[in-house]
């Protein structure tokens, strides 16, 4: 039984050989027709698969190519002695209840050897001698002798040594790469066989385009042809772009003048000196970028050498200077200026000067007319009051005063005749002998003489007749400051002084006619400039720095606040129907306030080119006037209406210059119209006075 | 409550865009930004508010509009710069690399864009195209006469020219040159098209200094911009002419210089191209190189009926008020056959002045007369034959004469294609630049180049007298300047010319029989009076003496001999005046005096209207300063922002008079300098005799 199935083994065992032996013979002899071949050309072999090409009816209807199979050339002969089993390194008891071992090449089962039982292998243990050299082979389940070289590496590994016997692990290095750092690197490392096979990538490319031009996607030997490089690019029907804002066209280049010309007029060629001018400018600053010059002939022009940068500086400008459209004001300048009427329709105003009275030493501070316009008084830094004659500029009376005079003051009053002096921190009645008529003089006199009274602010003293000629009374102020200023009410009773470095005591109320003198204001908010009695009203106007207030005596209350926008106001005055005011400033503005309208400028007009020392309006006529450190008087036309419906007009009429001459930055002190006529006087740091009619 | 506002998110914050902002959102290099912004026109702004636009700060900075540089982002030409970008890279890699067939067809498939699109978009009408059209000739003209360097290719110049001669030849064609203008910078030129009048500057022609100050990259991108822009514009006015674009080029005349004459112009138009044909026949023995449309024949035509049409009109205007015109019935029969002439005429585009006339009511009338003087203006160098001798610029002379109408040759020396040679017996002008002539023709007159610029600046023929070679020029004018009042005008010295001397063989029975109408509208139209027509008559006489009395071709050596001919022309003028003296009877004292008289009155006109406005100036009269007062007090009431603008203009106006006040000072010294030496001439006269 045994050997029945031993045979019947090594039969299947040579049937199985022999097939093998078959293959073996076909793929030697296709071996050897391939090699042939290919050794003949290549070329043959493809005609050849060619001619192998079969076509047969495809699917779609159309006749399909059928290519032969491909043999693959197998050149090992390892392969070729019995079927592989093809299952890898598995545990091979995964087998053990099946009749096949595993899979060949083809995926056919390899059937399980017969197994000899443990006799059988003890028998061939003990006949066969070489039965130790076996090893049992699992894939294939068979006994395998080793062969001598297996024997002997088997040998040497359990002698420890390598196995292979030519390996020399003490062989010299080579050293692919220099371990020594050099400028040129070398490298010594065999070429790698990616060098010497045929690139994957580089076959995929080319059969991407072999299939493009198969696609007739690349044409080849195809040359284009040019397409005209000009064409009709507008036609009449275009539509122009729509205006837009931020559309800046670039402006066109300045055209050329006269002076371009290569042979101009002999005006426009330069001078020396211009030229030497326009030689040391700035390029950037100067107008033109060329001098004029004249040749003799247009053979004789030579090429201008900066016709490129010009050209060049244009380009830089189209693309690289920002533009912005600018509004040019096309307008005559004579349109701004706005129409006023002829200053000749508004007469009479004052024009040209007439008189100049000259006799102080001193610049004069301040001046007064009398009610009746026939005498001046002016009180002067050289310590003396002078009384003229308005119409003749004779000098009729002086006083010689111990201090410095800084304000004189007629009283309004047509009945009596005297005046106020303010002098440091006294104020001193005088009533001037020989000019009144005996009966006003003593009218004057009765009127003066009722109390002398001491208070508290104020002291009223009865001087003696050697302290000057007509004194009436001494009001000597508690208070050592300076009084600057003395404003009278219109009747003449009242009249108050204003010391403004003083404090609550800066403003003080005298009555003449009882001796008597108010403190109006507990306390003053701010310096007072300058007060004035409302001719009409029992209002008070006080003007501070900036701000002119306006209280009601008999009610005892501030009735508006004038907020003049100026720095520092200098001075005051109320037009004769009370409802407008001027002021002026040191910071060079003159403001007209109208009552009815706001507590805001009507009008703030600079036109002065230095401070503004005094205003004045005319009593009468509808004039007003302005005068300043730059020692010019400015008359302006001032019409207030009785409609309550129409503004104000202010017309400038005149400019008074050449008068006064200006001293130490002091121009025209103080101005005053006649109450009259239609005549100014001023008077300026020259030590003088001028009447200007 | 509505939404609230955030600072910075809305208005001219929002508006304007900083540079590297832009060159961020364009992801662009500074270089690829400049080019697009050049190409597609996109300049930076100045916001009316700095301080707005730019977060509060004042510092300088460059700003865009923020919509400008939106639009850039869509610009399919920024694509093509992003792709030459990476070509560049990939062509480098092969050239370094040695792959020198892949560079082959990298270069091969180079990414070219064009600019065409850009072009319609900044100008998307023609009219706005010629609008832009001054800076690109500028260019373009200066260009074609660079040297080609390395930066500079020479394909790039030679297109440059090939642009430019086609444009001139349009320019020619179309006869729509107006005005020129010798410069020390080039020569100007003012033509106008389709009632838009473009300027261009040509520089002489010398080889340019190429400066190493300048950024060659701007200009070349600009050029870029320019040449293609200019070709569509040729080849929108070649196409609106019925001619064939682009034109071709005779090389073989190219090669020899020939300049305008190397560009053949075609007529698209079968039978325009047919006529041509014959008149090309007809030429041919003319030597007439510019090929004659029918338009122009046509115009010829029309233009030999012209002087005469000329004096009726002129007539007809002057006496219409007073006078009513004997025979009503031929007037009606002129003014009929004016009518259809009217009507044939092309439509002529309305020149500036033309405009101003239609901005008034106007008649039939006006608008005849303005196009027959336009027309009349466009040929005006018709009957003119002119011959350039070899010093005088023929890039510019033979551009303008034959855009007026003019033949022209010249010398062989600068340039093949002169039509004729100078021989030639038809020549009615000989152009020379220099002060000496041998062999002088008779038959024809010698000038200089400036009168050609000067008849064409006055719209007429002006006088050659003070034009002869050697003579000392009158100034050349620019014809830019519009005087406005209160500006300097200076003297013009200039007369009408009637042409008398010039009339060719060939034209002179019909002139003939012009000059006496000419005589007649000289008189009407010269209101100078008496003197003038005197002069007239001392020119004919003198040219007459110029005839008779010379021997023919005397060979004139002496430098000297210049001096003298002035000199005689003098004299001659002189001995003119004493004989009518004599002639009259007055004793030689009172002749004397008058002269003296007269040249002061005359020649120093200006100088004595001057003199009482200058002592004006030094003694103001009470009225004036009245007014100044009055002006001074007015300026009271101004409000400061008037008063500051007021001041500002007063500071311009100021300016303006000092300058005008220097020219009159400097015309007076010289007007001085000149009736000093001019008793010292009279007197040299004298002496000779």
């Amino acid at each position: 039984m045994k050997r029945q199935r031993d045979k019947e083994e090594t039969s299947s065992d040579e049937i199985i050989s022999d097939n093998i032996d078959v293959d073996t013979e076909d793929i030697s002899d296709e071996d050897i027709e391939g090699t042939i071949s290919s050794a003949m050309s290549d070329c043959e072999t493809f005609d050849q698969k060619e001619a192998q090409v079969q076509y047969e009816i495809g699917a779609n209807g159309y006749p399909r190519q059928i290519w032969p199979e491909i043999d693959p050339i197998y050149e090992s002969d390892t392969s070729t002695e019995e079927p592989v089993n093809t299952v890898g390194n598995i545990p091979m008891e995964w087998y053990d209840d099946y009749p096949h071992i595993g899979y060949d090449i083809n995926g056919k089962k390899i059937m399980k050897p017969a197994t000899s039982d443990e006799l059988d292998k003890f028998l061939n243990n003990m006949e066969d001698p070489d039965s130790w050299l076996c090893v049992k082979d699992v894939l294939s389940q068979q006994n395998v002798k080793l062969s001598e070289e297996e024997l002997e590496i088997i040998r040497r590994i359990q002698m420890g040594a390598f196995p292979d016997p030519n390996y020399d692990p003490y062989e010299p290095t080579i050293e692919w790469f220099t371990s020594k750092p050099e400028v040129m690197p070398l490298n010594a490392t065999p070429e790698p066989k990616r060098r010497f096979v045929p690139s994957k990538w580089e076959a995929k490319r080319i059969m991407k385009i072999v299939r493009a031009i198969r696609q007739g996607r690349i044409v080849l030997g195809k040359t284009q042809t040019p397409k005209p490089r000009y064409y009709s690019l507008w036609t009449d029907n275009d539509k122009p772009r729509e205006e837009h804002i931020m559309q800046i066209p670039a402006p066109k280049i300045k055209l050329p003048e006269h002076d371009e010309s290569y042979n101009p007029p002999a005006e426009y060629l330069p001078t020396d000196k211009e030229k030497e001018e326009w030689e040391k400018m700035d390029p950037e600053d100067r107008e033109k970028n060329y001098l004029p010059q004249k040749y003799p002939c247009l053979r004789a022009v030579p090429a201008y050498g900066r016709f490129i940068q010009d050209r060049f500086n244009r380009c830089l400008d189209l693309y690289l200077a920002p533009r912005m459209r600018r509004n040019k004001l096309n307008i005559d300048p004579e349109s701004l200026l706005p129409k006023l009427p002829n200053p000749k329709d508004l007469q009479p105003f004052p024009t040209s000067i007439t008189l100049s009275y000259d006799a102080h030493k001193g610049r004069v501070r301040e001046f007064s007319i009398d009610p009746s316009g026939i005498w001046l008084l002016s009180g002067s830094d050289d310590k003396t009051i002078r009384m003229w004659e308005i119409t003749t500029g004779r000098c009729v009376k002086t006083w010689d005063m111990d201090e410095i005079v800084h304000s004189v003051a007629w009283c309004p009053n047509k009945d009596i005749c005297a005046f106020a002096v303010a002098i440091s921190n006294k104020v001193i009645i005088i009533s001037p002998p020989a000019v009144c008529d005996d009966e006003t003089t003593n009218l004057t006199a009765q009127y003066v003489a009722s109390g002398f009274n001491t208070e508290k602010n104020v002291e009223w003293i009865k001087p003696s007749t050697e302290q000057g000629d007509g004194f009436l009374v001494i009001v000597q102020h508690a208070h050592n400051k300076v009084i600057k200023q003395i404003t009278w009410h219109r009747k003449g009773d009242y009249f108050a002084t204003v010391a403004p470095d003083a404090g609550n005591q800066g403003i003080l109320i005298h009555q003449l006619s009882r001796h008597q003198t108010q403190q109006p204001f507990r306390r003053t908010k701010g310096m007072v400039q300058r007060v004035m009695f409302h001719p009409i009203k029992p209002l008070f106007f006080v003007a501070t720095q900036t701000f002119v207030r306006i209280y009601n005596l008999v009610k005892q209350e501030l009735v508006k606040t004038l907020q003049s926008g100026v720095k520092w106001i200098s001075s005051l005055d109320i037009h004769s129907m009370g409802d407008n005011i001027i002021i002026g400033s040191y910071d060079k503005r003159l403001c007209w306030f109208d009552l009815d309208l706001s507590s805001r400028p009507y009008k703030a007009l600079r036109f002065h080119s230095k401070a503004i020392r005094s205003v004045a309006f005319h009593k009468r006529l509808p004039l007003f006037a302005s005068c300043s450190d730059d020692g010019t008087i400015q008359i302006f036309h001032g019409m207030v209406y009785n409609d309550l419906l129409q503004n104000p007009l202010i017309v400038p009429v005149k400019i008074l210059k050449a008068g006064h001459e200006v001293v130490n930055n002091l121009g025209v002190l103080h101005c005053e119209f006649h109450p009259t006529q239609p005549w100014i006087i001023s008077s300026g740091a020259d030590h003088s006075l001028k009447l200007w009619t | 409550m509505g939404k609230i506002k955030l600072k910075g998110k809305a208005g001219a914050a929002t508006n304007y865009i900083k540079r590297n902002q832009a060159l961020k959102k364009l992801q662009l290099s500074l270089a690829d930004f400049r080019r697009i912004c050049i190409l597609k026109g996109i300049y930076p702004r100045e916001p009316k508010n700095k301080k707005k636009a730019n977060k509060g700060s004042t510092a300088p900075t460059t700003l865009y509009y923020t919509k400008d540089i939106q639009y850039l982002a869509h610009e399919p030409v920024l694509k093509k710069f992003r792709e030459h970008k990476s070509f560049v890279k990939k062509l480098n890699r092969a050239l370094g690399k040695q792959q020198l067939s892949i560079a082959k067809s990298l270069e091969k498939n180079k990414p070219v864009y064009t600019l065409d699109h850009i072009i319609k978009e900044r100008y998307p009408t023609f009219t706005d195209a010629l609008r832009d059209l001054d800076d690109a000739l500028c260019m373009l003209f200066l260009f074609a006469t660079l040297p080609s360097t390395d930066k500079i290719k020479s394909e790039t110049v030679a297109n440059c020219q090939r642009l430019s001669l086609e444009f001139l030849h349009y320019v020619i064609r179309s006869h729509s040159l107006r005005k020129v203008f010798l410069s020390i910078k080039g020569i100007y030129y003012q033509i106008e098209i389709k009632g838009q009048t473009i300027t261009w500057l040509v520089p002489y022609q010398f080889s340019q200094q190429v400066p190493d100050d300048v950024d060659f990259r701007v200009m070349l991108t600009f050029l870029e911009f320019y040449q293609t822009f200019v070709g569509f514009v040729n080849f929108k006015l070649y196409t609106d002419m019925n001619l064939v674009y682009p034109p071709k080029l005779d090389i073989s005349k190219d090669d020899g210089a020939a300049g305008l004459n190397a560009i053949i112009i075609e007529v698209t138009n079968f039978s325009l191209a047919t006529s041509q044909v014959n008149a090309d026949k007809q030429l041919e023995g003319g030597a007439l190189s510019l090929e004659k449309s029918s338009q122009t024949i046509n115009s010829e035509e029309r233009l030999k009926t012209l002087p005469k049409k000329l004096a009726e009109i002129k007539n007809k205007d002057e006496h219409a008020a007073s006078e009513i015109t004997p025979d009503s019935v031929d007037n009606a029969e002129t003014e009929e056959a004016l009518m259809d002439d009217f009507m044939d005429q092309t439509p002529v585009p309305p020149t500036s002045q033309e405009q101003d006339v239609l901005m008034q009511t106007f008649t039939y009338r006006d608008i005849h007369s303005a196009s027959v003087a336009l027309s009349e203006f466009e040929n005006l160098f018709s009957k003119c034959i002119f011959y350039l001798s070899r010093e005088v610029p023929r890039y510019s002379l033979e551009f303008i004469i034959r855009a007026f109408g003019g033949q022209v040759g010249w010398d062989a020396t600068l340039g093949v294609g002169s039509p004729f040679t100078e021989s030639d017996e038809r020549i009615t002008h000989h152009i020379i630049d220099r002060p000496i002539i041998k062999n002088q023709f008779l038959a024809r007159v010698y000038v200089q180049p400036q009168w050609v610029y000067d008849c064409i600046n006055a719209r007429k023929l002006l006088k050659t007298k003070q034009y002869r070679p050697g003579h000392e020029l009158p100034p050349h004018m620019s014809p830019f300047v519009e005087h406005k009042e209160g500006d300097y005008e200076p003297e013009m010295e200039n007369d009408f010319e009637g042409m008398v001397e010039e009339t060719s063989a060939r034209s002179k029975e019909q002139h003939n029989q012009a000059e006496n109408d000419d005589k007649d509208n000289d008189a009407d139209v010269n209101e100078d009076g008496s003197d003038d027509d005197e002069d007239d008559d001392d020119d004919d006489i003198d040219s007459d003496d110029s005839v008779n009395e010379e021997e023919p071709a005397v060979p004139v050596l002496d430098h000297d001999s210049d001096y003298v001919e002035n000199e005689t022309d003098n004299e001659d003028m002189v001995y003119q005046m004493e004989l009518e003296a004599e002639a009259a009877g007055t004793p030689f004292a009172k002749y004397k005096e008058n002269k003296a008289k007269q040249i002061s009155d005359g020649k120093f006109n200006n100088s004595s209207s001057s003199k009482p406005r200058a002592e004006s100036g030094k003694k103001r009269t009470s009225k004036e300063i009245e007014e100044q007062e009055i002006k001074e007090l007015a300026k009271i009431m101004m409000t400061k922002k008037q008063k500051r603008l007021y001041s500002k203009m007063q500071y311009g106006k100021k300016k303006q008079e000092e300058k005008v006040l220097n020219l009159k000072r400097k015309r007076e010294e010289i007007n001085q300098q000149k009736k000093n030496a001019v008793p010292i001439s009279v007197k040299d006269g004298k002496k000779r005799k």
